[in-house]
């Protein structure tokens, strides 16, 4: 990776580390309150109230990783707190993904949902997790360059 | 000291064996500078506690969350419980012979229930109690699709090799109730079904640690029949639970390790590198360990309720209940309508937790003494398979040492719930 390329990734992961902070701290606020939906996005506990502080010290741990990995970003072991970040993020995102797709294919009162239901499934608010996943994903160019070096 | 063909061998002590060991790596293997690649820096980064236990956190998040909707949202909700519920119950309430009030008819496909003092039909195969009814939807429509989700992500985690360093991470603290890491193992395998539990606990070095990981998964581990139901009918309390059965396997665990005689040495684990997961390595765990759990379990599950059919046709369940009652409802500070599911439990526990549930959505129970009621289910006598292999797996002495155990545990551990929720003022 070269410096111009280490440079963004700093500011890059310094600011979505800070995001993801954020999002943690306010997660875990909510958890006290039993979570909160806001616009498009969703803080609440789901099924069980114990799933919402879950979330805020994964999202936590995932803001001091990011920002723990900026410093000497191009050194691998910090590149590494960048990319394990990242998977926490794909974990905790991927199983709200997932948590719509099972929820959307089964009807209320028929085998099948309609198509209706079926789109509605996935329609906002969405979770933190869910928001930072697009933007975590800017990770792989470097896991890619990473690997490039390797050979 | 052996004398062979005229050599004399000596056994090596501990220092000459890593004397040996120096030299002949001294001659074998070369050294020299190594770049760490990406790879090698996640795989620290997941057994340093620093940072492998927040991702450990992540990746339980993962396994419950997916766990929660393969097994409760998609199959069970989804199509099982129409399935059983809509179509197989009411068929078979309109073609078996007998009907409400038939012993035959109550053993086999309803036992129906008393609402203002008339006999009702149950409308769902949770309550009815028959062979043909609980006991497929039980197996079928619950527990197959909680063990299979539980499973794939067991063998998914064993593939890629994050399983091995789980173990490191939690290694110190297992020291503590005198296990090592790779007791993570058998407690993992025993939340799919305690009878690979027990069976895994082969991996432990000594007799000593051997017992106390039997005891422990036998009495605070919860298998995947029951952990499916619980998610079931009690969604909201799952997180309590988990949290009071892992206290009691910490506690029970440290106090065990204190009082049982016997080693529990050191060793040294082998971290594989992390791999990409093969397809057929895990479609092969998957199929070897859920068939297993359908050949074992499935037949109990229907001894299970045929037993506790008859129990309740001939009388012994009310004889029992009023015996034990005024004991579990005092210490345990359960009402009258629960004791019989708990002792009902002793054969099935799956099938008590879906009565507790049903008492619950009546009212007749409280959020705590359902929460107390299923702990209690989960920690009392492990289900007659686990209980045959436990048999098979301790002698004698060990195997009343484990029982005596539970009877203790059960007791003292369900009346501090209950003495919790009587100073919290919520018993």
């Amino acid at each position: 990776m070269n410096e111009a390329e280490e440079k963004f990734g700093q500011v890059y992961f310094t600011i979505l580390g800070a995001v993801a902070l954020a999002f943690g701290a306010a997660e875990l606020i909510a958890s006290a309150g039993g979570g909160f939906t806001w616009g498009i996005l969703d803080s609440s506990g789901a099924t069980d109230p114990l799933f919402l502080p879950w979330r805020a010290i994964i999202l936590l741990s995932v803001g001091f990783f990011y920002l723990s990995s900026v410093k000497d970003f191009a050194e691998v072991h910090q590149l590494a707190k960048a990319v394990m970040a990242s998977i926490m993020i794909w974990i905790v995102a991927g199983m709200a993904i997932w948590t719509r797709i099972a929820s959307s294919i089964p009807g209320e009162e028929t085998w099948f949902n309609s198509l209706e239901g079926f789109l509605a499934s996935y329609a906002p608010p969405y979770c933190p997790e869910m928001f930072l996943l697009p933007f975590s994903l800017v990770i792989v160019y470097y896991i890619m360059k990473e690997k490039e070096g390797e050979k | 000291m052996q004398v062979k063909k005229g050599v004399v061998k000596v056994p090596l002590s501990v220092d000459e064996r890593w004397d040996l060991i120096e030299k002949i790596t001294k001659q074998t293997v070369e050294f020299g500078a190594y770049k760490h690649t990406l790879k090698d820096a996640i795989a620290e980064l997941t057994v340093k506690p620093l940072t492998g236990i927040p991702v450990a956190i992540a990746v339980l998040y993962g396994f419950w969350s997916f766990f929660c909707d393969f097994a409760g949202t998609l199959f069970t909700d989804g199509f099982m419980v129409k399935i059983f519920d809509e179509h197989w119950l009411p068929w078979l309430q309109s073609v078996f012979p007998g009907g409400l009030g038939d012993p035959l008819y109550a053993l086999m496909v309803d036992a129906g229930h008393l609402e203002n003092g008339v006999l009702v039909p149950s409308d769902n195969c949770f309550e009815a109690f028959g062979v043909l009814t609980s006991g497929l939807f039980v197996p079928f429509g619950v527990v197959l699709w909680a063990v299979l989700a539980f499973y794939l992500v067991f063998a998914f985690l064993e593939d890629i090799g994050y399983l091995p360093r789980l173990a490191v991470l939690v290694d110190t603290v297992l020291h503590k109730i005198g296990l090592h890491g790779y007791a993570i193992v058998p407690t993992f395998l025993s939340l799919g079904c305690n009878v690979p539990g027990v069976m895994a606990t082969r991996v432990l070095e000594t007799r000593k640690q051997r017992f106390l990981m039997i005891t422990l998964l036998g009495i605070f581990i919860p298998c995947g029949a029951q952990i499916g139901i619980m998610q079931d009918l009690v969604p909201e309390l799952m997180g309590w639970i988990f949290l009071t059965l892992a206290i009691g396997y910490l506690g029970f665990g440290y106090i065990l390790n204190k009082i049982v005689p016997g080693e529990s040495p050191e060793i040294i684990m082998d971290v594989p590198p992390y791999r990409m997961p093969a397809l057929r390595n895990i479609a092969r765990k998957l199929w070897i360990r859920t068939s297993r759990f359908l050949l074992v379990a499935v037949p109990f599950v229907l001894l299970g309720c045929l037993i506790v059919g008859l129990m309740y046709l001939t009388g012994a369940m009310d004889w029992l209940a009023s015996v034990l009652g005024p004991l579990l409802m005092v210490w345990f500070g359960v009402p009258k309508e629960a004791v019989a599911p708990l002792i009902a439990g002793f054969l099935r526990k799956d099938l008590a937790v879906g009565v507790l549930g049903g008492l619950m959505e009546r009212g007749v129970m409280t959020h705590f003494q359902v929460f107390t009621s299923v702990v209690l289910l989960s920690i009392y006598f492990p289900c007659l398979a686990t209980f045959a292999l436990m048999l098979k797996e301790e002698n004698w002495k060990e195997f009343l040492g484990s029982l005596a155990s539970l009877v203790v545990v059960v007791f003292v551990y369900g009346g501090l719930i209950h003495l919790v929720g009587l100073m919290l003022g919520v018993a």
